[in-house]
């Protein structure tokens, strides 16, 4: 035993390289647009409720960071969750990222309750697909309530 | 690298390269950011154009072009995100050179030499 500890010992590398690639967190979940969409909706809201201009510049300075972050947890579902494959149980993904990320980009300058709605539907697409996907299964870290 | 090359394999490599084996070969050297030490294939040398950027890109004298194997799904399949090579870091100078593989010798099933691979 002892020998061949002491083989193996002169025998093993001394250096290690590496292969390099990327570590994705491998988390993957609509729930993160869904929750800066809802933000913009009520901001929406108390923006029509609220005569004080001071409050007002406000709600639309932080509307208009909200629906980028919109913008960005969507792409990142999209290029790094969706896969080709995936493609064939949701024909229509790509439209559907295009319509959504479309409507986001609306949200970020309108103050129609009507657009806020039509974000949180389109979301709420892409969350179908993502669970028609295995992504709830995937990605989600298991006991987190649903 | 993967299938190639993976994480556990024990290699004998060649420290005393002094220019860029021709594509095709396996290599240790320095990444040009962050001075991780990598292995990568040779994919092209000097004088070569890459597809780069939606372009194309000549290799100057003395730098190659560093690619893995392993595509997305590859790298994937073992647990990791897209392999980082000169898509990312552009071409790597000889100077990051650090040594050519040429033979694994552990796990036992696994051994024999890391070849050259032809180019498709």
């Amino acid at each position: 035993m002892f020998l061949t500890n002491a083989v193996l010992g002169f025998l093993s590398p001394r250096v290690t390289v590496r292969a390099h690639c990327d570590l994705p967190c491998g988390v993957y979940d609509p729930e993160q647009a869904r929750i800066e969409a809802e933000s913009c909706y009520k901001i929406i809201e108390k923006y029509a409720a609220n005569d004080d201009p001071a409050y007002r510049t406000r709600a639309l300075a932080i509307k208009e960071e909200r629906a980028e972050l919109v913008k960005h947890h969507l792409d990142v579902l999209w290029h790094d969750y969706f896969k080709p494959e995936h493609l064939e149980k949701v024909p229509n993904l790509h439209d559907l990222f295009w319509q959504a990320t479309k409507a986001a980009s609306k949200v970020k300058g309108s103050t129609d309750l009507a657009d806020g709605k039509k974000l949180l539907d389109l979301i709420d697409e892409v969350d179908a697909a993502w669970k028609a996907t295995g992504g709830l299964e995937k990605t989600r870290v298991a006991g987190r309530p649903s | 690298m993967a299938p190639t090359i993976l994480p556990g394999d024990w290699l004998i490599v060649n420290p005393l390269a002094t220019g860029w084996p021709a594509p095709g070969a396996v290599v240790v050297f320095r990444e040009p950011l962050g001075e991780t030490l990598a292995i990568k294939r040779v994919a092209a040398g000097a004088g070569e154009q890459v597809p780069f950027a939606g372009g194309y890109l000549t290799l100057a004298p003395g730098e190659a072009w560093l690619g893995s194997d392993a595509d997305e799904k590859a790298a994937a399949s073992v647990g990791s995100g897209p392999p980082i090579d000169s898509q990312r870091y552009g071409p790597v100078d000889v100077d990051g050179l650090v040594a050519r593989v040429l033979f694994r010798y552990a796990p036992l099933r696994r051994i024999g030499r890391i070849g050259r691979r032809p180019r498709d």
